[in-house]
């Protein structure tokens, strides 16, 4: 039932998007009226039309549907119901469906608060995202329809992967989502402005919020994966430089280079063909990072499918998205900027460019160390993996350096060279980052290099940020700046903190006994055994003592009967700067001792918050539609 | 040459520069950070080993898992079903790591036959086979269907 009505809802909406176009093309050729609120009335509908399928399939995992494929492979009748509903975008299908909506939700959004945008920007734009739209809907009925049937239908369904059946997991792919497919908005909103050659410094103050939109949901679907790695996965570690991790970094990157260029664009009214290169590549990089996920070229949880035709499908629209939107730059790109090429020297507009230098070196290590293997495998069937060491040694000095002019960037003046004047203020915020590097070198007895430049350069960032928020002009403040920039600053200083001070540990130990690691003593207490509906679990009662202070812990063995598979519940408990975080091991005899991993993670909580304070960045940069006065 | 030119020309050279060096780098450390993989069927036909650190794949022997002393050190075979390699490892066996299933062992060899294992890649689900592993295994001639995906 649900199943032909969701194809149903997905087939109108495919037609009401290519009715839409038609009639569009009708009115560009013969040059016809339009009728704009009929026009935007059909996306709206195609836009519910999809909502609807979604709906609809989210009700056939709800009451576990098996007549559908996607929720035998993907749900179980003993699951609860919010990783049934969850479970809807667990899977290749659903995911797409979601994909899909929101590319409609962006145009629809767009609808609904661009009331005075020109008519003709304003339609344009809704006609390259239903094109958009259109490819989608396509590949998605025809390769990965998600209320594909299975005959007959059995009576109970595969299950969901137990590693997915984690509440933050179910709300990371949707933030994510928001986040990379909403660059197609810009995308389409550039297509637009090039189209009828309104591509100027007014569509860069137009176009600003639909970077910071879909930046912020990425940014927080990045550190929903990240924080998930963390609790789920019990490795310890918040970020591994995995190939899926680096697909929506890729992304990220860009976009935050584009969000810094488009400023330059608004107001000294330069950067243009660099920022909509950038724009296009925003919106590629996010196309070949669900390419790499969903291929199966790359090993993960994310690889839900590995059907080769997918992915050769993906590249296919990878390529003519690519190809179509060159043509449409080159053949249209902006003359604004023939007359304004010069640069001034330590100029706002400078900072701006070097800041994008940076981030563009830093984007293509990264897509080096993520393509490299798979472009090896693929000419010479050798196989390889880049470790994280390669990430970590060359983007290290590069994040440093840029700490530095994040820091300057924005107390320099647009169009003028405004450094010479405010020298000794660069100069106090060295000293006093130098200061409290030294003291916390001394307190901490550390004196590695890179730790003092990790630590002197983020301070360097957040002394200058405060000194901003409290001399000067506190009424007037860009507090989404602000914030995202504090917000990196305090990321860099708890990386480097935690890089230094954190201990690993691994051991066996028998019930009642315990092991001694430097100055932690791990005891293992007792264990118990519980069943749940869809698993059984093993807690194993732990207590770390650290000096006069002990922690109990209770980490756990999660068996999951459907399908069988093992989990393994992490037990992490914060005290002042750091986390006592253990894992247990699988073991068949429990009595002989069970294997644990014991992390002693500094500062990580503060990783956490820098993520918020970025994030808040982020959003307030949208909300603010005041413009920012230079310093 | 007119200054301007000139400049231009000055400003292409030190970007070349800067290009090479950093490029130079990028690569070294690329080089320097890549991790190989290998069947042990692939090691067998070396004519040198490997340095550096490696990863292999294959099947964990059944009956090939041992316990040295009181220590974490553990012993055990890794094979292809045609070419066997002996890995040692300190440390904790993970979840997932059972006689008869895929593994991946990244470590240090010291001869084409003998690992000294550095770390036991995690997996995701038990039915899945890393497809290093399973080609691995296709290669020569063992796969086998009940091994998984």
């Amino acid at each position: 039932m649900a199943s032909n009505l969701g194809l149903i809802c997905l087939s109108l909406a495919l037609l009401t998007s290519i009715f839409l176009i038609l009639s569009f093309t009708k009115h560009a050729i013969f040059k016809t009226d339009l009728n704009y609120k009929n026009f935007y009335f059909s996306f709206k509908i195609s836009f519910f039309l999809i909502l609807l399928a979604f709906i609809f399939l989210i009700i056939a995992f709800i009451f576990s549907d098996f007549s559908i494929l996607a929720v035998y492979e993907n749900s179980h009748t003993d699951k609860p119901l919010f990783y049934k509903i969850s479970g809807t975008w667990g899977n290749h299908e659903g995911s797409m469906l979601l994909f899909i909506l929101v590319i409609s939700l962006y145009g629809f959004l767009f609808i609904l608060f661009s009331k005075n945008l020109s008519p003709d920007l304003k339609s344009v734009t809704i006609f390259f995202q239903s094109i958009i739209q259109i490819i989608f809907l396509i590949f998605l009925i025809f390769t990965s329809n998600p209320f594909e049937k299975i005959l007959p239908v059995p009576n109970q369904g595969l299950g969901l992967n137990p590693i997915l059946q984690d509440p933050l997991l179910a709300l990371h792919p949707p933030f994510l989502y928001l986040g990379y497919v909403g660059f197609s908005l810009l995308f389409s909103l550039l297509l637009a402005a090039l189209v009828i050659n309104q591509y100027d410094s007014r569509w860069a103050s137009i176009a600003k919020r639909w970077i910071f939109l879909p930046w912020t949901f990425l940014t927080f679907g990045i550190g929903l994966g990240s924080f998930w790695a963390y609790y789920e996965l019990g490795w310890g570690g918040y970020w591994f430089w995995d190939p899926v991790e680096n697909a929506s970094l890729m992304p990220w990157i860009a976009s935050t280079a584009l969000l810094h260029s488009i400023l330059v664009m608004e107001k000294a009214k330069k950067l243009f063909n660099w920022t909509a290169i950038l724009a296009i590549l925003t919106f590629v990089l996010s196309l070949f990072g669900t390419f790499l996920v969903r291929s199966g070229i790359l090993n993960s949880v994310h690889a839900f499918a590995n059907d080769p035709s997918r992915g050769f499908f993906i590249l296919i629209i990878i390529s003519g998205l690519t190809f179509a939107a060159f043509v449409i730059f080159i053949l249209k790109s902006s003359k604004e900027e023939k007359n304004n090429q010069s640069y001034i020297f330590l100029s706002r507009e400078f900072s701006v460019l070097v800041n994008n230098y940076l981030l563009i070196f830093a984007l293509v290590v990264v897509i080096i160390g993520t393509t490299y293997p798979i472009i090896l495998s693929v000419l010479t069937s050798e196989s390889i993996s880049v470790g994280p060491n390669y990430y970590n040694s060359i983007l290290a000095p590069f994040v440093f350096i840029f700490l530095i002019l994040m820091a300057m960037g924005p107390y320099l003046k647009w169009g003028k060279n405004f450094f010479i004047s405010i020298k000794y203020r660069f100069l106090n915020f060295l000293l006093g980052s130098i200061f409290i590097t030294a003291l916390l070198s001394f307190v901490l007895h550390n004196y590695d290099i890179i730790f003092w430049l990790g630590i002197s350069c983020s301070l360097y960032l957040l002394i200058s940020i405060i000194y901003e928020a409290y001399y000067l002009r506190f009424s007037n403040l860009n507090f989404g700046r602000l914030f995202s920039h504090a917000g990196f600053g305090l990321l860099i200083f708890a990386i480097t903190l935690n890089h230094f001070f954190s201990k690993e540990f691994t051991a066996k130990i028998p019930i009642g006994e315990s092991a001694t690691y430097e100055n932690f003593k791990i005891t293992f207490v007792k264990s118990s055994s519980t069943k749940e509906k869809n698993y059984d679990e093993l807690f194993g009662y732990y207590e770390v003592t650290k000096g006069n202070r002990t922690i109990p812990l209770k980490p756990s063995i999660r068996k999951y009967h459907q399908p069988e598979q093992f989990t393994a519940e992490t037990s992490i408990k914060n005290k002042w700067f750091s986390d006592f975080y253990l894992a247990m091991d699988y073991s068949k005899d429990p009595s002989s001792g069970i294997g644990i991993r014991f992390y002693f993670n500094y500062l990580v909580a503060l990783i956490w918050a820098s993520f918020v304070l970025i994030i808040l960045g982020g959003f307030l940069a949208f909300i603010q539609r005041k413009n920012e006065k230079s310093i | 040459m007119s200054p301007a030119s000139k400049k231009r020309l000055n400003y292409f050279l030190i970007s070349i520069i800067v290009f090479l060096i950093v490029g130079k780098f990028v690569l070294n450390s690329l080089q320097g950070n890549t991790v190989y993989f290998f069947s042990p069927s692939d090691l067998s036909k070396l004519n040198e080993k490997p340095n550096g650190l490696v990863r292999i794949g294959g099947l964990v022997k059944s009956d090939s898992i041992q316990k040295k002393q009181k220590d974490n050190i553990y012993t055990f075979v890794i094979t292809d079903l045609t070419n066997d390699v002996y890995v040692e490892y300190k440390g904790i066996l993970p979840n997932l790591f059972q006689e008869g299933k895929g593994a991946v062992i990244e470590g240090v060899l010291k001869d084409k036959k003998f690992l000294i294992a550095e770390k036991i890649l995690a997996k995701h689900d038990e039915n899945y086979m890393p497809p290093e592993v399973a080609d691995a295994l296709k290669k020569s001639g063992t796969w086998n269907k009940t091994y998984g995906k």
